[in-house]
């Protein structure tokens, strides 16, 4: 137990030296130096593009709410106040961006993937139906996989924005419901309310897959 | 709706476990009665627990066809992004009024030209300029040669035995603007530039030792409402190297229970770790430990704590270990929970948990 404490310790000094390095960068960003701001960048932006790219469907999308996210970052880092992480507000405008994308986009019918019929009516369940997928996958089952995600990014669509951002976050950014409330400016009971929403969309969506 | 209602039907499961097994699915996010109440279900409802397999899948499923942004694409990105911001400082006013006066855009073209045009500049205020900027009543007082002019702002050396330009300058209500710092040698004090706004601005440079300095920045503590977060922090880190000294120290503790801030809070106490313990250290570390909202505080005041203990600078008085038997049964953080219960076990015989 006394080793892991001091992991613990260690690991937790270690955050605050990260925390304490960044706000320097903060602070000389906000003074103008266009290479501190690069090197915050530089820190969180894979996590952007990854959560923006599993949010549309399209590469151009995701490169859009990734540009827009961090030019709008860089126009209002003066108005930064150090009162939360720079974490917390960089993904309280980067959700921001990509929910204003979703919004466009669902008003675009054009962007709703088609639903692909089954062809042998069966009503055996969705996973019940799903073939194995191995490491050595041939050609047929190369394209199953493809129908599969076909399937998903439609169910995926069927989510309201707030639903999907919500879903996203929770299983995929593994934040808590009470962090997701904070950066959506809502209460944690209205998150837990959209990702059960989500969940029961997405489960009657792939059950209803024939 | 329908879609809902027929998957329900091929997926059942009890309708008021419904949404608690979605939390269980997800791994987290329930507390102990929640979690409890779910067990208990689950060890006597096959359909429930089904379902709850069921909802893992489902999970797993959708993680198996996540998408990852790969290096070339990021790569592009940040092209982007730095096309972007080019053009957005482009776009700022000053660059655009400078512009406006100066042929920029055609200088550019042609180096011969812009290489002219910048000796004639230079000779030109070599020549013009100490007519139109020499003024007799203006009261510039001797700089320190080694640190740069940054602005029209009056200079004052810290030092300076003539204390004509600070005499009118209120330092105590003085609006500190920044604070800049000049590396300086290894065995040399660094130099220290303080921005005060006043009705004419004030530079006032000098070492954190100069007396009118340490009472600027002393004051930037005090009256934490006044200032920015990254003018006290500046202040903070400037004075840590001068915890010895028992103004600083009290200034730094005061920071650590007044401060807005948990950055600022945060810097001050980790330049009271490396101090001279005493009792205002200890009780201010045991303050923020019981009192601070920040996590990050308060873990950084368990650690200077728990440093202190062990070098043996904490003494097992009555009222520190109720404090830390306290934390150690009903802090939130299992991390303070368990460097509590360490805590106790450096300052003294045994303890009975």
């Amino acid at each position: 137990m006394g080793m892991s404490v001091a992991l613990e310790r260690d690991a937790r000094q270690a955050a605050l030296v990260k925390l304490s390095e960044e706000h320097a960068l903060v602070r000389n960003a906000q003074a103008g130096d266009r290479l501190a701001f690069e090197e915050l960048v530089r820190r969180y932006d894979r996590e952007v593009l990854r959560l923006a790219t599993n949010l549309v469907h399209r590469a151009e999308d995701a490169r859009d709410i990734y540009q827009e996210g961090f030019l709008r970052v860089y126009r209002n880092l003066h108005r930064f106040r150090f009162e939360c992480s720079f974490y917390t507000w960089l993904y309280r405008i980067v959700t921001n961006v990509a929910l204003d994308h979703l919004r466009r986009r669902t008003s675009r019918r054009e962007d709703q993937a088609p639903v692909p019929d089954e062809a042998d009516g069966s009503t055996r369940d969705f996973f019940d139906r799903q073939p194995a997928l191995g490491a050595g996958s041939n050609p047929e089952r190369r394209l199953l996989g493809q129908e599969l995600g076909e399937h998903i990014s439609a169910a995926l669509d069927r989510l309201s924005p707030r639903e999907r951002m919500v879903f996203e976050m929770k299983h995929y950014q593994g934040l808590k419901l009470r962090a997701i409330g904070d950066l959506l400016g809502t209460s944690e009971e209205t998150v837990k309310n959209s990702l059960f929403r989500a969940t029961r969309k997405l489960r009657a969506s792939l059950d209803a897959m024939r | 709706m329908r879609q809902e209602r027929d998957s329900n039907l091929k997926n059942p499961m009890c309708a008021p476990f419904e949404s608690l097994l979605m939390l269980a699915a997800a791994g987290e996010e329930m507390d102990a009665a929640e979690q409890a109440e779910v067990n208990e279900h689950l060890a006597h409802c096959a359909v429930c627990s089904e379902a709850l397999e069921r909802e893992k899948d489902l999970l797993l499923l959708l993680a198996a066809n996540r998408r990852e942004p790969d290096a070339a694409m990021l790569a592009s990105c940040r092209a982007s992004l730095e096309d972007a911001l080019d053009r957005q400082e482009e776009r700022s006013w000053p660059r655009r009024l400078a512009g406006a006066f100066t042929p920029l855009g055609w200088l550019s073209a042609r180096p011969a030209w812009s290489a002219a045009l910048l000796v004639m500049i230079g000779f030109s205020v070599g020549i013009l300029g100490p007519r139109f900027f020499a003024h007799p009543a203006m009261p510039r007082v001797a700089a320190n040669s080694a640190a740069p002019d940054t602005s029209s702002a009056q200079f004052v050396n810290s030092n300076d035995a003539s204390r004509s330009s600070l005499g009118t300058l209120d330092l105590h209500s003085a609006e500190v603007a920044g604070i800049n710092v000049f590396p300086a040698n290894a065995n040399e004090s660094p130099q220290v530039e303080v921005q005060l706004r006043a009705q004419q601005p004030v530079t006032l440079q000098g070492t954190v030792d100069d007396g009118n300095v340490k009472r600027v920045l002393l004051d930037v503590l005090r009256n934490n409402e006044k200032f920015d977060p990254d003018v006290r922090l500046s202040a903070v880190e400037l004075l840590r190297t001068r915890t010895n000294d028992p103004e600083v120290r009290s200034v730094l503790c005061h920071a650590v229970h007044t401060d807005h801030n948990a950055a600022v809070r945060l810097k001050a106490l980790e330049a009271l770790n490396g101090a001279e313990p005493q009792d205002i250290i200890r009780q201010t570390m045991l303050d923020a430990l019981v009192d601070d909202q920040n996590p990050g505080v308060r873990i950084e005041a368990m650690n200077s704590l728990r440093d202190m203990a062990a070098k043996g600078q904490v003494e097992s008085d009555a009222h520190t270990l109720a404090v830390l038997r306290g934390l150690m049964e009903k802090d939130p953080s299992t991390y303070i929970r368990l460097q509590s219960a360490a805590a106790i076990r450096d300052l003294g015989p045994r303890q009975k948990f």
